[in-house]
């Protein structure tokens, strides 16, 4: 995708491999590269989470501020994305060279985001119709190898997953104006529902068939791909024991866009969703899993952080 | 929101005179009871599977709207109102490399007083900018690439009157007008949106149905939006918001893919009224011109017989 000059001959080699589901790092048209992630390396943040996939390297920090809510969604409380493209990148990203893919990789985490049943807002109300936590999730991307919409959203909902909400210990209602009191005790917070945030998973047509988390020389084979957000499943990211008890919530399709200047066949692109529905069930039960043992060592102060040394 | 000081903006902190109604406090089962009676008819006398492009008086198009620009078109869905102008290609300005295919600029602009619920700022917004991107990928692979390389081609759309499709409308007006403008294109472009609240399909939404599917808490709910290149039965462009199960979308897909292709005669027939019109109004030309001819000739006859006589 960043400026990848690929012969004619490489590119034909990559599209037959593909055909025969067998990719040229030895991977199947379904499996993802191997991925590192760590929750609260930033300090200042309410949370934050890194994700290392191969070549691409995101890091996602969450601010909470407390805002008004919206007129019209008293209830509900606020959630916005930015995405910066920093020229560490790719040279292709200096000045703004890199906002058209910002915009669009924003545009398409706030879609995914913004049904009730992918992310509920409702969580983040203090006070109806007066104020309301609004989360600021910015998102850096660092390095592009390919496959940026599936990493992001696995470092958001990890980042999210890690945020913490101040707990508010009093609240004085004066005529019309609210005056809260947060709690000083930095243990003293609660933290988001996260489980059915949504994940997005890239299908790239390549030749015939779709491929799962395409490098960036296999993004520059394919003329379009299909990004569909799919929403978690709760009880993956459910400590309690009796979670195993709760009933497998269908999952749903809460965003679904093209990216590139080709266009695809009707049953493609139902063959693709399906593909991807597999694919993020898949995913998103490994990352309820690696957030989960990494709470628990949390608690058990048995973490080693690295940050960005390893 | 980023303002324009050139022109006057109104106080920042003014909102819309409408949430001070009655309407504004109907709580949200009423208002998905307004929408349609019990005859299964819609607010404004459709069926539930009636898009606003087949009724009588419902869809009015036409070519060369504007006489400044190369192609242009207007369609009308009833309420809403939709103008796309197209120039000739031009040099992509702020531009280093040679590219092979040739660029389609795409901008959406809503007329401030187009929208229902608020005003627009001159400033173009997320949503428009995020319509611009749509616009671009559906109208890609349409459009023969080749035949411009290393320039750009502006599709400019301004939204008169939004009572929703406002992307399918714009991507009708768009495919229009480029066939209008004389650019080569492989196939025609059509496109429709249905609006899912629940179990209920609204096909070609209004505003308002649109905006409860957007908002809906329903299991099933959400908007999705297809272009489709009929003769060639490809997909240039699918979006989904919302929240929605696979079953669902692939129903959706199905209904869209008849939708669209019962538009084609329609515009088949407007382009074909247009190019008699061009060949009719080149032989009256023509024929003009003969005339004069003949009687520049017989001018010259005259006065050269003056000559050889004197």
């Amino acid at each position: 995708m960043a400026g990848l000059l690929l012969s004619s001959t490489e590119k034909v080699f990559i599209v037959h491999g593909v055909q025969e589901d067998f990719r040229s790092d030895g991977r199947s048209n379904i499996d993802y590269r191997p991925m590192e992630l760590e929750t609260d390396v930033v300090s200042h943040a309410s949370g934050s989470a890194r994700l290392r996939l191969a070549n691409t390297d995101i890091l996602v920090g969450i601010k909470t501020e407390i805002d008004t809510p919206k007129p019209d969604k008293p209830d509900m409380g606020k959630i916005e994305f930015f995405v910066d493209c920093s020229a560490n990148a790719t040279p292709e990203f200096e000045g703004r060279g890199g906002e058209n893919l910002a915009s669009s990789i924003s545009n398409t985490m706030q879609r995914a985001y913004h049904s009730s049943q992918a992310f509920d807002l409702k969580q983040l109300c203090i006070v109806e119709g007066k104020q309301c936590w609004k989360l600021y999730v910015d998102i850096l991307i660092l390095e592009c190898g390919g496959n940026l919409f599936d990493a992001v959203s696995l470092a958001t909902k990890a980042a999210l997953f890690n945020t913490r909400i101040p707990l508010v210990k009093a609240l004085l209602m004066d005529g019309g104006n609210v005056d809260l009191q947060l709690s000083d005790d930095p243990y003293d917070f609660k933290f988001l529902d996260v489980g059915s945030a949504p994940l997005l998973v890239t299908l790239c047509k390549i030749g015939e068939k779709c491929v799962v988390d395409p490098s960036a020389e296999e993004e520059s084979c394919s003329v379009i791909s299909l990004i569909v957000g799919i929403t978690g499943n709760s009880k993956s990211y459910c400590a309690d024991k009796g979670a195993s008890n709760l009933s497998d919530v269908d999952i749903k399709c809460s965003t679904i866009s093209m990216n590139g200047p080709g266009s695809l066949a009707p049953k493609t692109l139902k063959n693709a969703i399906h593909q991807g529905i597999i694919a993020a069930k898949v995913l998103d039960d490994s990352l309820g899993q690696a957030l989960l043992r990494e709470r628990r060592e949390n608690i058990n102060s048995m973490k080693s952080s690295y940050g960005f040394l390893k | 929101m980023p303002l324009d000081f050139r022109r006057f903006n109104g106080p920042e902190d003014s909102v819309s005179y409408k949430i001070y109604t009655k309407d504004y406090l109907k709580t949200y089962d009423e208002q998905l009871k307004d929408l349609y009676d019990e005859n299964g008819k819609r607010k404004d006398g459709r069926e539930l599977n009636e898009a606003r492009s087949m009724c009588m008086f419902c869809m009015f198009a036409r070519t060369d709207m504007v006489s400044q620009a190369k192609g242009s078109a207007y369609v009308e869905l009833r309420k809403t109102k939709v103008v796309c102008s197209v120039f000739d290609p031009r040099e992509i300005p702020h531009q280093n490399e040679f590219r092979q295919l040739g660029q389609l600029y795409c901008e959406v602009k809503f007329a401030p007083f187009s929208c229902p619920r608020k005003r627009r700022p001159y400033v173009p917004d997320v949503e428009e900018k995020a319509l611009s991107v749509a616009l671009r990928q559906a109208l890609e692979p349409a459009v023969c690439r080749h035949f411009f390389p290393n320039y750009q081609i502006d599709v400019l759309i301004y939204i008169l009157e939004h009572d929703g499709s406002c992307l399918a409308a714009a991507i009708n007006a768009a495919g229009l007008a480029l066939a209008n403008a004389a650019v080569p294109m492989f196939d025609i472009i059509t496109s429709c949106s249905v609006a899912v609240i629940g179990n209920k399909m609204f096909i070609d939404p209004t505003e308002i149905e649109e905006h409860i599917a957007k908002n809906s808490t329903e299991v099933n709910h959400g908007i999705i939006t297809m272009s489709v290149l009929s003769q060639l039965k490809q997909i240039s462009d699918f979006t989904q918001i919302g929240s929605m199960d696979v079953e669902c979308v692939t129903k959706v897909m199905e209904v869209l893919l008849k939708e669209c292709e019962i538009i084609v005669p329609n515009i088949q027939r407007i382009l074909v009224v247009d190019v008699v019109k061009n060949f009719e109004l080149k032989k009256h030309l023509e024929a003009e011109t003969k005339k004069r001819e003949e009687i520049l000739k017989k001018k010259m006859d005259e006065w050269r017989s003056l000559l050889n006589g004197q």
